[in-house]
């Protein structure tokens, strides 16, 4: 037993390193538990007329009952569906890619399937406006050869989509390499020299070894959608609209708490099993 | 039956000469070890054989047919990685099946093969074993089952035992020599090991810098050993730079007739082979230290210079540190440029 | 001699990545520095910096930009001063729940960020913290928590503790051994996690939107209005410029002393 444990006992007194630990703990159960439970008992423990509180899923059934709000967590889970469609493929590939090759050009395509992560989601929606958006850049180009107008996915579905996988590509590309990492150059060869092509390496060897990771990548992606906010605000429609600016608009603009932290829970609700998944994997990532 | 041959192979990485101008000719059945340190080019020149490198030049033939443009799925090898490579998200039964079910052999001659595989290396009821739950000795006999499962013509073994803790080695080693016989493949064994190639091989093949140095049986490398470079790498030899002048090899007051002309020499000397006797008057060195291993002993010697070699002798109480003495050498080579130009023995 | 195969895959993914990646980001750049630029020209009709004196002459900028500097500083100073010593005790001391405490942290990144916040703001709600800087500080520390622990903690763990006992061995007391030589051992990682925290609540939008706006105004929500009700593109230009080169500089910085390797595994791949 370390030598600190053993005296803050003989004295009596709480371990210096739960002291040390105590404000972010503190923090955490009061910012991060704390609403969470306060959420979900507030919504299912509703005001009734005498001034008290009962037991009620009013808040619930209005959101399942209510068309508007159906729309938007359709549209959620479509793009949410889609994103994910998009981004297996894609992030796949490269990563596959950069897994076994080397050299200057490798390098690069690393750096910029990495670099997304350094652009903040504002200034991407920004970006895209310019480029995709009416008389944009994209229209520009086209006009200037004769074509005709792109259908501008600004303000449309696919806007936060396109916003949301470009968003998404460092993150996803980072933890399928991860992955791939794993899998060991020997491991692969061997299956070479036994007589697997290049579609039975991936497929017998490669992908049942990252199958993990292709989960946590999901998982990444479902819980990043679910809470996205600013490009859906900014690139999407506004009706159907996701749950991120939904929640927003009903907090703030229609000042009604109950009704946003409802929604706040159903959006805990379908992500949890991702959200558990997610946390369980990154910990026993951090303990190995 | 499969004779390797390998005529003129090179492989360069970017200004790196990894392997140059390489040959060799293994017969059908021949177990040939190349050895040499980190760096020299021999894991590099099993894989081109392997496939997993492509040669930069030259070419290599396995029983005639050409096989140097050839992927390592389509060439007739079986190779053994050093970490052992196995897929350890499948059971040792499904790690021996998969090459067989590419291809696409009848699930009952799969299963009888493996089994029958398994037994040879001694671990016939793993089938339904995770690779995790073997030890380090017993993944190595699955790697050693996976390639031989498919019976392949040339069997290549990459470092093999690296991992392994020194008794588990050497009981591996005769394990592999035992089947490389009993199946009579044609197989080539990485090592830096000397132990190792000295114990299993029929030829050795000694590189450095991506070039042969020698290729002989052991007894040969160790007993005349072709470069100074192969003098000093297998067993242990004392090397003593010095020049010929009139029919004597100098070293700061140390002298030794030899038959060959004047110029710069390198004597080699292998510690067993150093004999020293007690000297009348100063002594061309003197005792530095005298390790008694029981059996035998070692005499540290420092000439007066300063350089160090070292003698076996049968009985430490004889020597003590300090005492002037003369050397003796019943064996020895000389070297000049690279190349042995008198041997002696006088045993 | 062979030569090496051109790599058309790595060149298709090269070219595509550019296009998709860096080309929408120099159209900002572009527009940054352009007087005029009206459809349908391809390139813009008049280049120069009026736009630059147009965004720094408005006071609504310079007040973000104070309250997003200030607010940046405050976070980064506070989760320092709460952070680092609970890292460093995770990461040297034995304390029943050392475990478990360490992994909590995890617990906001189990479920979507944004109903998280909706959740905190219904309780901000009641305190009365909702448009407030103090609110927006709050929300922006809990942010920062679980990389302003869990870098440090890899970072004092890699400090070998031989050179730690050695240091004791010729005489120093456990704080000296701590300032001279765990420190300055751990100090490029622990500065990385910092400049982490401070571009990150630079960046942040969110939070600062859902709590602070519109009373409290960061750049990135100062940002939004201009996208929404701002007809001139110029502005969004110029302030997007302003917002991100800086802090993409620092941010290049941390990843080169973290390593794209741990970033990764943080993320649980």
């Amino acid at each position: 037993m370390p030598a600190s444990d053993i005296v803050g006992r003989a004295r009596g007194r709480v371990p210096t390193g739960l002291l040390l630990v105590a404000p972010p703990v503190a923090l955490v159960c009061w910012m991060i538990i704390w609403p969470i439970f306060s959420a979900i008992a507030r919504t299912l423990w509703l005001p009734d007329p005498e001034g008290g509180r009962q037991l009620s899923v009013a808040t619930y059934t209005f959101f399942f009952t209510d068309s508007y709000s159906l729309n938007n967590l359709a549209i959620t889970l479509w793009t949410t569906g889609v994103c994910a469609a998009f981004l297996l493929p894609i992030c796949l590939s490269i990563a596959l890619y950069l897994r076994f090759a080397d050299g200057k050009l490798a390098a690069y395509v690393q750096g910029l399937a990495i670099f997304p992560m350094f652009v903040p989601s504002i200034i991407l929606s920004y970006a895209l406006i310019r480029v995709l958006g009416p008389n944009g850049t994209v229209d520009l180009l086209l006009n200037s050869v004769g074509l005709p107008k792109i259908n501008t996915p600004y303000l449309t579905p696919w806007g936060p989509v396109i916003g949301l996988v470009w968003d998404n590509i460092p993150i996803t590309v980072l933890i399928l390499l991860s992955g791939l990492g794993a899998v060991s150059d020997q491991s692969i060869e061997a299956a070479r020299d036994v007589g697997a092509n290049r579609r039975s390496v991936f497929w017998h060897i490669i992908l049942p070894r990252i199958t993990n990771s292709i989960l946590v990548a999901i998982s990444f992606t479902v819980l990043g959608i679910f809470s996205a906010f600013t490009l859906p605000y900014v690139l999407g429609p506004a009706a159907p609209e996701m749950m991120g600016p939904f929640m927003q608009r009903t907090f703030r603009d229609l000042n009604d708490p109950t009704t946003a932290i409802t929604q706040a829970v159903i959006t805990f609700c379908f992500c949890i099993a991702f959200g558990i998944f997610y946390v369980r994997s990154v910990a026993k990532n951090r303990k190995a | 039956m499969a004779v390797l041959d390998i005529r003129d192979v090179s492989k360069t990485f970017g200004s790196v000469h990894a392997v140059q101008r390489f040959n060799l000719t293994v017969a059908d059945g021949e177990l040939v070890c190349l050895l040499g340190p980190s760096g020299s080019g021999k894991s590099t020149l099993l894989r081109m054989i392997g496939g997993f490198e492509t040669a930069s030049g030259g070419q290599i033939t396995i029983d005639g047919e050409h096989v140097t443009r050839i992927p390592p799925e389509k060439r007739p090898t079986g190779m053994v990685f050093q970490s052992h490579a196995l897929w350890t998200h499948m059971n040792v039964f499904r790690n021996l099946a998969f090459g067989l079910k590419l291809r696409r052999l009848p699930r009952d001659e799969i299963r009888r093969r493996v089994e029958a595989v398994l037994d040879q290396v001694g671990l016939a009821g793993y089938g339904q074993r995770m690779t995790h739950q073997l030890s380090g000795g017993q993944q190595q006999r699955v790697a050693l089952a996976r390639s031989l499962v498919l019976e392949p013509k040339i069997l290549l073994l990459d470092e093999p035992f690296a991992s392994l803790d020194q008794h588990l080695r050497e009981r591996l080693r005769e394990e592999v020599r035992d089947l490389q016989q009993r199946l009579g493949i044609t197989t080539l064994f990485v090592t830096h090991g000397q132990d190792e190639a000295l114990a299993l091989a029929d030829r050795i093949v000694v590189m450095r810098d991506g070039r042969t140095e020698q290729i002989d049986p052991p007894d040969m490398v160790y007993r005349a050993p072709a470069t100074p470079f192969v003098a000093g790498f297998i067993g242990s030899m004392n090397l003593i730079d010095g020049a010929v002048q009139n029919g004597a090899f100098h070293h700061a007051g140390f002298t030794l007739a030899v038959p060959v002309a004047d110029g710069p020499a390198i004597l080699a000397v292998r510690p067993e082979a150093l004999d020293i006797v007690q000297a009348s008057a100063a002594g061309a060195a003197h005792v530095h230290r005298v390790t008694d291993f029981g059996a035998h002993a070692i005499v540290d010697i420092e000439l007066g210079d300063g350089v160090r070699l070292k003698s076996q002798v049968p009985d430490a109480r004889l020597w003590k540190a300090g005492m002037a003495i003369d050397l003796q050498p019943r064996a020895f080579a000389v070297y000049r440029d690279d190349v042995a130009i008198h041997r002696a023995d006088r045993a | 001699m062979d030569r090496p195969r051109t790599d058309w895959t790595g060149i298709a993914f090269a070219t595509a990545l550019t296009l998709l990646i860096v080309f929408p980001l120099l159209v900002v750049a572009t527009w940054a520095f352009t007087n005029v630029w009206r459809y349908p020209s391809v390139i813009p009709q008049e280049f120069g910096l009026r736009y630059w004196h147009a965004v720094l002459g408005r006071a609504d900028v310079w007040t973000s930009i104070t309250t997003s500097l200030t607010l940046a500083t405050v976070v980064t100073l506070i989760s320092a001063a709460i952070c680092l010593p609970a890292a460093y005790a995770f990461a040297r001391l034995e304390f029943p729940g050392r475990n478990i405490l360490f992994f909590s942290f995890l617990a906001g990144h189990a479920f979507p960020k944004f109903g998280l916040l909706v959740a905190i703001a219904g309780i901000f709600l009641n305190l009365g913290l909702i448009g407030t800087f103090w609110g927006v500080v709050l929300i922006q520390l809990v942010g920062t928590l679980l990389f302003m622990i869990w870098i440090p903690v890899a970072a004092f763990q890699s400090v070998d503790r031989r050179m730690e006992e050695s240091a004791r061995d010729v005489g120093a007391s456990p704080l000296r051994v701590f300032w001279s030589i765990t420190l300055p051992q751990a100090g490029p990682t622990i500065a990385a996690a910092l400049l982490l925290s401070f571009v990150g609540t630079f960046y942040e939008t969110e939070g600062a939107w859902l709590i602070g706006a519109p009373q409290v105004r960061t750049l990135p929500v100062l940002m939004i209005s201009f996208i929404n009700n701002q007809p001139v593109i110029q502005f969004g230009a110029v302030l997007s410029v302003l917002l991100w080169v800086p802090s993409f500089i620092a941010l290049l910085f941390a990843r080169r002393v973290i390593g794209s390797g741990s970033f990764a595994r943080g993320f649980g791949g």
